[in-house]
């Protein structure tokens, strides 16, 4: 990889000051993106991941405020703040305006692609008119040139008969091909970094694989870099070169896609494997995480995970794990936040088990040996080019 | 194409919608204990001959479903029937008095619309502000208030304490201005159309205006929360681009259904707003038929101001299937 | 693939979800938020007001309330002895209504109608010497007896249309809602005209069957939506397959099921019809003379608007915090009972 990274994200923070209390959606993360990789950003709903995708482009709607952290794109300050005169925090006065956000940043440089196909286009304006209207904003190009623009790029994305489809209205195209009118949509503003936030959700299982598949050609095509948002690891298996895990508002596992399977080292990334429907298991043999994921309004002392984890000791509960580096992966840091390893020395093997944390089956859970998961790591895809 | 066939086929369905107010009117103005002859008579002195031969003239003798097939066979070729006040064609007393109303409706909406709009949107925009409470303060008066109390209080206010716009009558724009004493020209004409509209035109469009801002802000409160609204941002539109262009459109579709049910409040409306302005158009002209029993003219009326809505509400669905891409023509109820 | 739903197999959250779905749709829940909302709180203490000033001056009278008859003596003066009873000032002479426009009246020295302000007669004396805020008192009985009655009528056989169109279907739906259309296509202030003079003469009773009437059409749509949404439920198919009466799943389940979304709509149609009423009564075809209702003391105000303007003032402010009171209540219940917009 080289050296600069295209986005650097560092210790962000979002909050939500609602009236049952601040809600930390976000709450320091750090991250890189260099130029032309696909960064995953995996965990379940409610993670803040939408949330950190957003706070990037400074889309945050109210009550949702950035307070905290620093966001650096080609060495422009997306976001930044200082300590002010007075000891309080301010801008800094390189960080770009909203204007400048909206007209350099949004769209031209940094795209987005929604989770939702059905609803992010405008119902009453024709597909054409929506994606010409981006492009000339974004491009800036005259009319003409930017209908030509979108009809190639629509033709590009795999829609059939795009002169005509140009014309017509969203309700007239399936959510799979409304998918691909939003993929050409980013692409044809010619960004360096697109975000998708969950553009496979909504749609069904070989949509989506057709989907994937297109991204991953035109991202090669064009070398654009992705922030790839999803709670599916199957996806990020198939596409992400590097993976950061969220969990309430954290990043708590930090790797090359490969290395974060085969050699997982937080227990939530490991859960979340587990619980994944696979071939080679049945429905029974899945491990669903226990419990739900805490609200981010008031979460749990320490490790955040604790509450749920199969590992959890007493000293989980106490210390609050910082992703450190846990491992080497051909130069490439492998982090975790977690405090079983031993780079944090925080007395972890000493420390006693949580009572009454986990049950049985949990335990057990740990117990058994893991080198079934190592076999298959992806549920369907055959794990990745790399390998160990 | 597509369109003229879904007009077409809104206007099919609208006969028997047509044929049922026909005969609600019919029935309402027949059954009555009311005895239009004894009327006609005005307490004279009369025989048995007499009142026959008048029951004869106007065919009150005969079964009633005879004198509706009658009646309709004469609405089909435009004669609604003979006044009995006024001794002259339903047809041509109703010709006489649908301007001002017309006029008088239109203008309502057009004061409506103009003000009801700008102001949803605004509201919407700046939500949970002093200027959304405001706003939605004067939506939920305007709601409140019977449209006659408005007309009343504008003339306390502007023609009696004031005296700066007159109190009663219309000045209609399409007749020249001779036929009016004091008024020489067009323009004129026109400057003294406009006072005197001003005042009917608020008190009639406040319902009206109130609805449609309480439609307007919500709807706008929705779409601005649209999907395509956070895309548009996301690619850097400008914020009044996607108030006016983006979030506008999608928000303004129930408008249109809005304005074609509110005729039916619009219309009993201009009755009353008449009344109070001394208008001489339809209302003022279905108040005499009333005070005269004059049944003829009140079915003539009724069935009028009954066809209107209907109309209107055609011209509405029609101009939503036209405006709304997503509407699949014949479907929608 | 989804961790989201591999959660879903842990049980007892999904449970807790549930239990928190029926809190949120629940009379308490309503309750509670329209103690939050203070758009419904102070449309419910309009609402009491109203109606307790109402239930007075059925109370305080030795009229009936169906009766409607001339004030007597037995008035509000009797509780509240700071106001005296109303008493008969002569009419004023002839030539009151040429006089020169004039506002407001209080500076005139001579006073043909009192302008009010004085505790005999706080809002003045109408062109008979009645007091006026006696009659704005007892104007509160015709209003709201009439709100309530005629949307009731709506409401009920609105209920019964609208149920029995939804759940039959087919033919009888046809038949029912192209009846329902040709009524709603009438302008409703129209219709009750028509209906109340030719069928019964000017008459309270008459305009307020014909208000009902009128707003059967809007009931019986809104009932018919919701029933037919609710036939398709699965606990409606398990009752007819049970052999349940149609008579009984249309009033048992059908109805109950689609009363919510009624409720807030009656108590916005309260408004509405109490806004018909008046412009019924300001007509002369509502409430009659001596009887005081806010329209038809509007309709006589009417003609001394250059004499005394206040007594055009008064009812119109009656009637326009009235119905804002149900307005307002009724916006109230909207948000409490579908909490998808969120102020």
């Amino acid at each position: 990889m080289s050296s600069e990274p295209l986005l650097r994200v560092e210790n962000l923070k979002t909050q939500f000051f609602t009236e049952a209390g601040t809600v930390r959606a976000v709450d320091g993360i750090s991250f890189e993106v260099y130029e032309g990789e696909i960064v995953g950003l995996v965990g379940e709903s409610g993670a803040g991941k939408s949330v950190a995708s957003m706070s990037l482009l400074r889309l945050v709607e109210r009550p949702g405020e950035i307070v905290a952290g620093e966001v650096t794109y080609k060495g422009e300050t997306l976001f930044g703040l200082e300590d002010g005169p007075n000891g309080d925090l301010r801008k800094r006065d390189e960080m770009l305006s909203n204007e400048e956000i909206r007209t350099r940043i949004r769209g031209n440089e940094i795209a987005v692609i929604f989770q939702d196909p059905m609803e992010s286009l405008n119902p009453v304006f024709t597909v054409g008119g929506q994606l010409r209207e981006f492009i000339e904003l974004n491009r800036g190009l005259s009319e003409d040139e930017a209908r030509r623009e979108a009809i190639d790029m629509l033709r590009e994305v795999g829609i059939p008969d795009p002169e005509q489809r140009y014309e017509e209205y969203p309700h007239q195209f399936s959510g799979g091909m409304r998918q691909r009118v939003l993929i050409a949509m980013a692409l044809a503003c010619e960004p360096s970094l697109i975000i998708a936030d969950e553009p496979t959700t909504a749609l069904d299982v070989t949509v989506e694989g057709q989907i994937l598949d297109l991204v991953d050609d035109l991202q090669k095509k064009y070398g654009t870099s992705f922030i790839w948002v999803t709670h599916d690891l199957g996806v990020v298996a198939e596409i992400c070169d590097r993976v950061n895990v969220m969990y309430l508002g954290e990043i708590v596992e930090q790797a090359p896609v490969d290395e974060l399977f085969y050699d997982t080292k937080h227990p939530y990334t490991q859960a979340l494997l587990e619980s994944m429907p696979r071939p080679d298991r049945t429905v029974a043999d899945l491990e669903p995480i226990e419990g739900v994921m805490p609200e981010a309004i008031n979460p749990p002392s320490g490790c955040r995970f604790h509450p749920r984890c199969p590992d959890a000791r007493a000293v989980c509960k106490r210390v609050h794990p910082e992703p450190k580096v846990v491992a080497d992966a051909d130069g490439e840091p492998h982090r975790a936040a977690c405090v079983k390893h031993d780079v944090f020395d925080v007395g972890y093997d000493e420390s006693p088990p949580l009572e009454g944390a986990v049950d049985g089956e949990g335990s057990r859970r740990t117990d058994e040996p893991q080198s079934e998961l190592a076999a298959n790591p992806a549920g369907d895809e055959p794990g990745g080019d790399g390998g160990e | 194409m597509k369109l003229l066939k879904y007009t077409i086929y809104r206007l099919l369905q609208a006969i028997p919608v047509l044929i049922g107010i026909s005969v609600i009117t019919f029935l309402l103005a027949n059954l009555g204990p009311g005895d239009p002859v004894s009327l006609m008579l005005q307490g004279q002195e009369h025989s048995e001959e007499l009142v026959r031969s008048i029951e004869q003239r106007y065919g009150l003798d005969r079964p009633l479903h005879e004198r509706y097939l009658t009646y309709m066979a004469g609405l089909l070729e435009g004669d609604l029937g003979q006044s009995i006040h006024y001794q002259r064609p339903v047809a041509d007393l109703i010709l006489d008095r649908i301007g001002p109303t017309l006029l008088l409706v239109l203008s309502a909406y057009a004061f409506a619309l103009a003000t009801a709009i700008p102001l949803g949107i605004v509201a919407a925009n700046r939500r949970n502000e002093p200027t959304d409470h405001a706003s939605r303060i004067a939506a939920l008066v305007g709601v409140s208030t019977p449209s006659f109390w408005i007309g009343i209080v504008l003339i306390l206010i502007f023609a009696v304490k004031l005296g700066w716009l007159p109190s009663s009558g219309l000045i209609y724009p399409w007749r020249p201005p001779s036929s009016y004493p004091g008024i020489s020209g067009h323009l004129e004409l026109y400057y003294e159309s406009i006072r005197h509209l001003l005042l009917p035109m608020i008190a009639l469009g406040t319902l009206q205006m109130a609805t449609i801002m309480r439609v307007e802000r919500t709807q706008m409160i929705e779409s601005l929360q649209g999907e395509y609204v956070k895309l548009a941002r996301a690619y850097g539109v400008p914020e009044r681009t996607i108030l006016r262009k983006h979030a506008f459109q999608v928000a303004q579709l129930p408008i249109i259904t809005i304005v074609g049910l509110n005729l039916s409040t619009a219309l009993g409306g201009a009755v009353l707003v008449e009344t109070v302005f001394n208008i001489n158009g339809m209302g003022q002209l279905f108040v005499e038929a009333i005070q005269q029993n004059d049944y003829q003219l009140v079915m003539g009326v009724t069935m009028l101001l009954g066809v209107l809505f209907v109309v209107g509400v055609i011209i509405t669905d029609i101009s939503y299937a036209y405006v709304d891409p997503r509407v699949t023509y014949g479907e929608r109820e | 693939m989804a961790v989201g739903e591999s959660q879903l197999e842990s049980g007892t959250d999904t449970v807790a979800d549930e239990d928190d779905v029926e809190a949120r749709v629940g009379w308490r829940y309503t309750v509670a938020r329209i103690k939050q909302d203070t758009t419904a709180r102070w449309g419910l203490y309009i609402v009491a007001a109203v109606l307790s000033i109402a239930v007075y001056a059925v109370v305080d009278s030795n009229l009936s309330l169906l009766t409607f008859g001339l004030l007597s003596d037995f008035t509000f003066a009797r509780l509240l002895p700071i106001f005296d009873h109303p008493t008969y000032i002569p009419p004023p002479g002839e030539g009151t209504q040429h006089m020169p426009p004039y506002f407001p009246l209080a500076e005139q020295s001579w006073n043909p109608l009192p302008a009010g302000g004085t505790l005999e007669h706080p809002l003045g004396t109408d062109h008979t010497g009645r007091d006026y805020f006696t009659r704005i008192v007892y104007g509160t009985q015709v209003s709201v007896f009439v709100g309530l009655v005629s949307t009731f009528i709506g409401l009920a056989g609105g209920t019964v249309i609208g149920a029995v169109a939804g759940y039959y279907g087919g033919r009888v739906d046809d038949v029912l809602m192209r009846l329902v259309e040709t009524v709603y296509a009438i302008p409703p202030l129209i219709l009750i005209i028509v209906f109340t003079v030719f069928i019964g003469g000017a008459n309270i009773w008459y305009a307020v069957i014909g208000v009902g009437v009128a707003f059967i059409p809007v009931f019986a749509r809104i009932i018919r939506s919701r029933v037919l949404s609710v036939r398709e439920m699965d606990y409606i198919e398990a009752a007819r397959a049970a052999g349940v009466r149609d008579r009984n799943i249309i009033m048992r389940h059908v109805v109950p099921n689609s009363f919510a979304p009624v409720l807030v709509y009656a108590t916005l149609q309260i408004g509405v019809t109490i806004l018909i009423v008046a412009g019924l009564s300001f007509l002369g075809y509502g409430a009659q003379p001596p009887t005081p209702d806010w329209g038809q003391m509007l309709n006589i105000s009417h003609g001394y608007m250059h004499s005394n303007v206040w007594l055009s003032i008064w009812p119109g402010l009656a009637i326009m915090i009235t119905i804002m009171g149900f307005n307002l209540f009724g916006d109230g219940l909207q948000d409490a009972l579908d909490p998808r917009i969120d102020d």
